[in-house]
């Protein structure tokens, strides 16, 4: 979704006639380029607005979010709702989890992934075809949420970090993702390795894996985006407040601030939250990968086409 | 996310279904095998004795399983007096499992579903029981409460078995304990502006005719003002569904949080289209007439809770819906920061054309318990437990105020007062510790239902002067208990939502104006092809075969 570097490109190409320079000097690539500016323009718009919204309305004094005026910056400055969150001791315990939960589930995701795609990647395995077939076949079907719940249960996971890591260690996109990548990995360089001397893993580990450092990264932030925004899983198998990670936290706080009051008569215990408490939780929350996301991005935007086009 | 859990909740309901299916096979041999019910060997740690109004205390220390949602505003502290001080009165221990309050029902179905679900599963609203029945993972309970005297006694004495007969399922059992009130608790109703009121000298509407009159003249007086603006216009349910509520009862019809597609009609004894009836006509025009005349905002339909306050904070609009929490806790802060003269307060619930009425319901949330349950040793110990903790005067009591001498104090003539240094819904402001966070007292889990005194002893003085007021008022007839089989189910699931949907979708559009109301008479021969009347005569037929088959 970046946009190439901008439109002073005719000057530019002048200066390296090595480029083939033919199409972006039309006049209809003008207007696309144009229009595209404008659209995506919108479309950062659009979605950075309610972003900003929220960043401003966790900086602002509640006067002046009841009165609505809070729109791209804050007003009314004050910091006081994030004083009163980061007071709330759950609230670090379940970051802390989240933090936890996220590397680990991560770890694990990796090395399975990685290690399953690898083989899946080489066409002399025997029964290939139905190994692929089974992961395919999870996108699919599964056995529902109940016999999921009783089979997690069954194994004693319940109440660990394995309960969230294991049922979703592959995931099947990414695995298929990967495993296009290492089949257009030059299989000569794994031959060569081979006739050195090394084995089945140290090809894996010592050459295939340092040279696909960028689709590795690309998928440690697909796995720990999901892990760190996921809840789901967390709430099916977590018992006890403690072990809840921050978004179930977050989710339970943004939920109670809009149905408390409107679960209709009986509710003597609702008690509406502020809506800043909302808006400082939700960025305390996105915080870490709105911060750490610029550094990977770039992994991401080129190790996602990595394996995409086959030639 | 929450369209995530839209899919859970199918997911479970799914397979709740499926397991039902598989343990009604099994569960009749089973049923046949027991015969009667033999406690002997559940009477672990149970009092040989046990009467209303007597201190439960289990003869051993014993543990039970709980299911506990888990409130945000004061969330579950194991060091809470509430949990220790219950220890040292009854001996149990309970053992939670906490659940977040935004997904509690979710995992209630899951755990049910998947046979792993704790005893004691509270917070239950009449009605959410009925997914489990079929599969008999949850205990008859109407069957068990012979064991507890305090709620029998509570049944008893406020003549509540009627109300508590519209729980029973097709087996004539009932699955849930309700929570149980002595009187009506009315909520819900409109807060206007007093201090504009008092400006323009105008009286606090009693009426709807009064109401409208009233809204008229504000009108008047501020023609660039809507009178009312109200909130709730994106709730699920219904938008705006208090106003439809309240309104709706003073016409003698149901409408909002308390539709629903049949209306006990008392003096023809029968259920009646509740979208056909004249008084949900009359509450329809009424509504038309407030928008038309610019007195109630178009908006309050489909406008967040948000923009609401912000209109009655910065004076375009002076009214709008609310309860005794949501008055103290949104509409006065909002208000005060920007107009320190405004005063709002809540305006007892208009009366319409069908007189002073309120309600009928006077049960609340409840426990269901896992039918394992049954098989325990403490099985009657647990029985009394809760029967004890829930519904004697002296457990409600305990877990509304705490304790006496700690957190409270009780004077001569009864009345209670909180601990100086203890606040509790604004009643000690400058006390630094606070019943529910801190001692766990007043949990929404424990702490509901009871006497009208204990529930009005914590109220401030305005709203027992509403509660006053509304208590005044006749509840009206209790519908009576018409469960389905499990075929008339089915076909009531079917009917049942799109009818819903129709009825609420043309009420908006004929109040907002979009439809004409000279095509009322076709909305009900469209409902009537929505099998609305096919619909109120299965619940009719249903009717009558429950009071054939349990005349007395």
């Amino acid at each position: 979704m970046t946009l190439e570097p901008g439109p002073s490109a005719p000057g530019a190409a002048e200066r390296r006639p090595a480029r083939p320079v033919g199409p972006r000097r039309t006049r209809g690539y003008q207007v696309f380029r144009g229009v595209n500016g404008v659209a995506l323009t919108l479309v950062v718009l659009v979605t950075l607005y309610p972003f900003l919204n929220i960043v401003a309305r966790s900086f602002s004094s509640e006067t002046e979010i009841v009165t609505g005026k809070v729109n791209l910056y804050p007003r009314g400055f004050t910091a006081a709702t994030y004083r009163l969150v980061m007071s709330d001791p759950m609230f670090w315990t379940n970051y802390r989890n989240t933090v936890y939960y996220t590397v680990v589930c991560t770890a694990v995701a990796i090395v399975l992934t990685t290690c399953y795609a690898y083989v899946l990647s080489k066409p002399h395995l025997k029964g290939r075809r139905a190994l692929v077939l089974i992961a395919v076949f999870t996108m699919f079907f599964n056995g529902g949420l109940i016999p999921n719940y009783v089979l997690v249960t069954g194994l004693g996971l319940k109440n660990t970090v394995w309960a969230l890591a294991l049922p979703n260690a592959v995931s099947v996109f990414n695995l298929l993702v990967m495993k296009s990548y290492f089949e257009n990995f030059p299989v000569e360089l794994e031959e060569a390795a081979a006739v050195d001397g090394l084995s089945t893993y140290g090809v894996l580990r010592r050459v295939v894996l340092p040279l696909s450092k960028a689709m590795v990264a690309t998928m440690v932030l697909f796995y720990a985006v999901t892990f760190w925004n996921s809840w789901f899983s967390a709430f099916l198998y977590m018992d006890r407040q403690d072990l809840f990670p921050v978004t179930v936290y977050l989710r339970n706080m943004i939920a109670s601030a809009s149905d408390a009051s409107s679960l209709g008569a009986g509710q003597a215990d609702a008690t509406q939250l502020a809506a800043s408490i909302q808006s400082v939780t939700m960025v305390l929350t996105i915080l870490p990968i709105v911060l750490v996301y610029p550094f990977v991005q770039r992994y991401f935007v080129s190790g996602v086409m990595l394996g995409a086009v086959k030639g | 996310m929450f369209h995530r859990s839209a899919r859970l909740v199918a997911a479970v309901a799914v397979g709740a279904m499926a397991l039902g299916l598989g343990a009604c096979s099994t569960g009749s041999d089973t049923d046949k095998g027991e015969g009667g019910k033999d406690l002997s060997k559940n009477r672990t740690g149970a009092m040989q004795a046990f009467a209303a109004g007597q201190q439960f205390k289990a003869t051993e220390p014993v543990n039970f399983t709980m299911l506990y949602s888990n409130h945000t505003f004061y969330p579950e502290k194991d060091g809470w007096l509430f949990w220790s001080e219950l220890e040292k009165r009854t001996g149990v221990k309970l053992k939670l499992t906490v659940v977040p309050a935004s997904d509690y029902p979710s995992k209630r179905s899951l755990l049910v579903g998947a046979g792993n679900a704790p005893f004691i599963m509270p917070k239950t609203y009449p009605g959410q029981e009925t997914q489990f029945v079929s599969s008999g993972a949850v205990l008859p309970v109407s069957d068990y409460v012979d064991l507890m005297p305090n709620y029998q006694a509570k049944v008893k004495q406020w003549g509540l078995q009627n109300q508590v007969d519209t729980l029973r399922q097709a087996d004539g059992k009932y699955y849930v304990l309700p929570g149980l009130h002595q009187d009506v608790w009315e909520d819900y109703t409109l807060a206007l502006r007093t201090d504009v009121l008092q400006q323009l000298n105008l009286q606090a509407p009693k009426t709807v005719q009064e109401l409208h009159d009233v809204l008229a003249a504000i009108k008047k007086a501020h023609p660039d003002v809507y009178p009312i603006s109200d909130r709730w216009g994106t709730h699920p349910d219904w938008p705006a569904g208090a106003l439809f509520q309240y309104l709706g009862l003073a016409f003698g019809t149901q409408s909002g949080w308390l539709y629903h597609n049949e209306t006990w009609d008392p003096t023809a004894k029968k259920f009646v289209v509740t979208g056909a009836m004249d008084g949900y006509k009359q509450l329809v025009t009424y509504l038309n007439s407030l928008v038309k005349e610019g007195l109630l905002d178009p908006e309050s339909f489909t406008q967040t809770d948000d923009q609401a306050k912000s209109k009655l904070a910065n004076g375009k609009s002076y009214g709008m819906s609310t309860n005794a929490q949501t008055l103290v806790n949104e509409m006065r802060p909002g208000l005060a920061k920007i107009n320190p003269s405004a005063k709002v307060a809540k305006i007892p619930d208009p009366i319409g054309p069908a007189g002073e009425i309120k309600n009928w319901s006077r049960l609340e949330n409840g426990i269901m318990i896992s039918s394992k349950a049954k098989d325990s040793p403490n099985f009657v110990a647990m029985m009394q437990f809760i029967d004890w903790l829930w519904y004697s005067d002296e457990g409600q009591q305990f877990a509304k105020w705490g304790v006496d001498g700690v957190t409270y104090s009780k004077d001569g003539s009864g009345k209670r007062t909180l601990t100086s240094d203890v606040d509790f819904v604004g009643l000690n402001p400058k006390g630094t510790k606070h019943l529910q966070k801190d001692f766990g007292f007043s949990n929404g889990i424990f702490a509901y239902g009871g006497t009208t005194e204990l529930l009005n002893s914590t109220f401030s003085p305005e709203e027992q002067e509403y509660q006053k007021v509304m208590n005044a008022r006749t509840a009206i007839a209790t519908p009576p208990p018409h469960p389905y089989t499990a075929d008339e189910q089915e076909q009531i699931g079917l009917w049942e939502t799109p009818l819903k949907d129709y009825v609420k979708q043309q009420t908006l559009r004929f109040v907002l104006g979009q439809r004409p109301l000279s095509e009322w008479d076709t909305f009900v021969s469209e409902l009537n092809g929505k099998g609305a009347k096919d619909y109120v005569a299965l619940v009719n037929k249903a009717t009558e075969r429950y009071a054939k088959d349990h005349a007395s």
